[in-house]
């Protein structure tokens, strides 16, 4: 009897700590997404609304036929791309560098990483102007610029994402056992490294990818026609076709991220399918008898 | 019509996998390795010769050169001095992946992205085997590892066993010459670590690969090797056989290192002989010349030593350890001797602690070396 009662009290114990939490978390996830969505919500209507509470293209319309908008998120686009690719060729190859042969100098380079957090960004242009203008035309006064200060800004962010799956390896043991089997450095990268880092990778692109997409300060200063400076530029003359380019530019943004994450996670699983493909048809090969086996296939009765 | 490797491949004893990697062991001759960490020396000038398919178990103390020699041997540690030769070739300078070595690590070391049979696969689509061929050949091993149903698994999806043995067939896949083994089993719970030691073994004998087994495992070593190498302090102490090594040790290290001892106080008598416990025994091998008359220590093992119990006995039992078929008997003697015996599991039903008994040494000691104050291990 007692032990029943007791048995009642700890069931009802357990339920009573979830029914505090649960309406507590979902209380905030409510208010966080009231936070995003509101505004945003609220700017997509305004974005589609005409003179007197009409629905109406219009803005959308006008901004369709803005030559220089279109152009400016073309030049995003190939910032962005070109950031992305630089940071992973400068940062995969460092983060091993450094997690293999000197973990020690670890917290040097992310010390590094974080300067473009402490440096004004007034100074880091005008670093940017003195340091570059006695390069070729092919450089200074073209995108490839900005992609490549885009790689310093977005440092704090991308180096972070790249290291911790380099660390989350077993970085050592892995290079060795792919030397042992006979892989030179670059094999180990295209067929052992780069596939373990496949995730790491995606965020670093992710990040680098938003920071190139949405940074204003350093293109307007350096005087670059991009996609955030066409967007202040409309904004300061249409209010309307400013805040429909501002949703969809918010969708693009969604976009280009989502199809950087689903390109990455077919990938995966393609490779995932590819090698236990190639498995089950080893399997079938033997079992149609093509090779006789001296040992019986016995288990060895451990749990997987 | 038949060819030779199917005619092989039905030999129960000799699997098809084996032919598809057989191959006569090669000499493997280190000479004056040194290496050295800073102040800390790993390597203090090992030479060792490991005869074609043999196996070689390194034994010894957390930090004493052993892993490092193994590395060297896979040109992951690069030498301060001396040669390594493989097969009568000098691979000192070679890189690691041209020197056909076969390695299994002691962590989990199977690639995370590809399945057990991309994993042992692995070495031979480096070495450009065309695809059919090289998954037939990984099947093959994975066969004879035991696990020729588990080639489309991940990693994630296998134990700690059935991942060291993927790591085994993807190390010998590749035809290695020399096979290197890093501690495979440290990891594993005991009864798959004897199961699987008794795999390598046989698939090792099988084989015909020389093959260097690091352990720190005694038993894991004593077991399964040819020959046993006692490291310490980046030296070679001792490479004996198993049954040398704990017979006739080298050393006091290797006789303290090697199985249990007591260091029991004794004196040297006239005609080669050492007393110890009261009784005169011949005089082993000393670490230093001793004259008649001379305090020793003398070190014995357990099984040397008979107790039985004595009202009037020196000896009192301080500490009883249930193995099984046998019982350790830890006694503490007069002057702070300590001396550890193994008697049977129903002889030490009456021998527990507290209880009085007499000490009796029934063979030679080990060795004889100068008093120390740390008299049993």
């Amino acid at each position: 009897m007692t032990g029943q009662r007791a048995g009642r009290r700890r069931r009802r114990r357990a339920p009573a700590g979830f029914r505090v939490g649960a309406p507590f978390r979902w209380a905030v996830l409510l208010a966080t997404a009231v936070y995003f969505l509101v505004p945003l919500a609220a700017s997509a209507r305004y974005a589609v609304q005409g003179n007197g509470g009409t629905f109406s293209l219009g803005a959308l319309t006008l901004m369709a036929h803005d030559g220089a908008l279109w152009s400016g998120l073309l030049v995003s686009l190939a910032i962005a791309a070109g950031a992305s690719a630089i940071s992973l060729a400068l940062l995969i190859p460092t983060a091993i560098w450094v997690n293999l042969r000197m973990p020690s100098f670890g917290r040097v380079i992310e010390g590094l990483t974080l300067m473009p957090l402490v440096v004004p960004t007034v100074v880091l242009v005008l670093g940017i102007i003195n340091a570059f203008k006695d390069l070729p035309g092919f450089f200074f006064g073209t995108p490839l610029l900005l992609a490549v200060e885009y790689v310093v800004l977005a440092l704090p962010y991308s180096y972070r994402a790249v290291d911790s799956g380099v660390r989350a390896l077993d970085l050592r043991t892995l290079v060795d056992a792919g030397r042992s089997l006979g892989a030179t450095w670059p094999q180990l990268l295209r067929l052992v490294l780069l596939p373990n880092l496949r995730e790491a990778i995606l965020a670093a692109s992710f990040l680098t990818v938003a920071y190139s997409l949405g940074e204003f300060v350093v293109a307007n200063l350096l005087t670059f026609n991009t996609f955030p400076t066409r967007l202040y530029e409309v904004g300061t003359e249409y209010a309307d076709e400013a805040v429909a380019v501002s949703v969809l530019a918010l969708t693009l943004t969604w976009a280009v991220l989502l199809s950087v994450s689903v390109l990455g996670g077919r990938g995966a699983s393609r490779e995932a399918r590819r090698s236990q493909r190639a498995a089950m048809t080893a399997r079938e090969a033997r079992r149609l008898g093509s090779e006789p086996f001296g040992r019986p296939a016995a288990e060895p009765g451990e749990p997987a | 019509m038949t060819e030779p490797a199917v005619v092989l491949a039905r030999d129960p004893v000799r699997p098809a996998a084996a032919d598809a990697v057989a191959r006569r062991g090669v000499r493997v001759e280190v000479a004056g390795c040194e290496r050295r960490f800073g102040r800390i020396v790993a390597l203090g000038g090992v030479d060792l010769t490991i005869e074609p398919g043999e196996l070689i178990a390194l034994l010894g103390p957390s930090g004493c050169g052993k892993t490092t020699l193994l590395r060297a041997l896979a040109g992951l540690e690069e030498l301060d001095a001396g040669t390594i030769r493989l097969g009568g070739i000098d691979v000192t300078a070679l890189a690691p992946n041209r020197r056909q070595v076969g390695m299994v690590f002691q962590a989990y070391s199977l690639f995370p992205n590809l399945t057990a049979l991309a994993n042992v696969s692995f070495g031979l689509r480096l070495r450009g085997v065309a695809s059919a061929a090289r998954r037939r050949r990984a099947g093959e091993l994975l066969e004879l590892v035991g696990l020729g149903a588990h080639g489309d698994r991940f990693p994630h999806q296998l134990s700690g066993g059935q991942q060291q043995r993927v790591a085994l067939a993807r190390a010998i896949a590749v035809e290695p010459r020399v096979l290197l083994l890093d501690e495979p089993l440290s990891a594993l719970d005991a009864k798959v670590r004897t199961q699987l030691r008794d795999e390598i073994r046989r698939i090792q004998l099988t084989l015909g690969i020389t093959t260097l087994y690091v352990t720190h495992d005694q038993d894991e070593a004593l077991s399964v090797a040819d020959r046993v190498g006692v490291m310490d302090q980046g030296r070679l102490q001792q490479l004996a056989s198993p049954h040398i090594v704990y017979e006739r040790p080298a050393n006091a290290f290797v006789a303290e290192f090697v199985g249990s001892v007591s260091r029991l106080p004794a004196t040297v008598g006239p005609n080669g002989t050492v007393e110890v416990l009261g009784r005169r025994l011949p005089l082993p091998p000393s670490a230093a010349p001793a004259a008649p008359g001379d305090r020793v220590d003398a070190l014995v093992r357990p099984e040397t030593v008979a107790v039985r119990r004595d009202a009037n006995g020196l000896g009192l039992v301080v500490g009883r350890a249930f193995l099984g078929a046998v019982s350790r008997l830890d006694v503490a003697l007069p002057g702070e001797v300590r001396l550890i015996a193994t008697v049977t599991s129903i002889e030490a039903t009456t021998l527990g602690p507290g209880v009085a008994v007499s000490a009796e040494v029934t063979a030679p000691p080990l060795f004889v070396t100068a008093p120390s104050s740390a008299r049993s291990r």
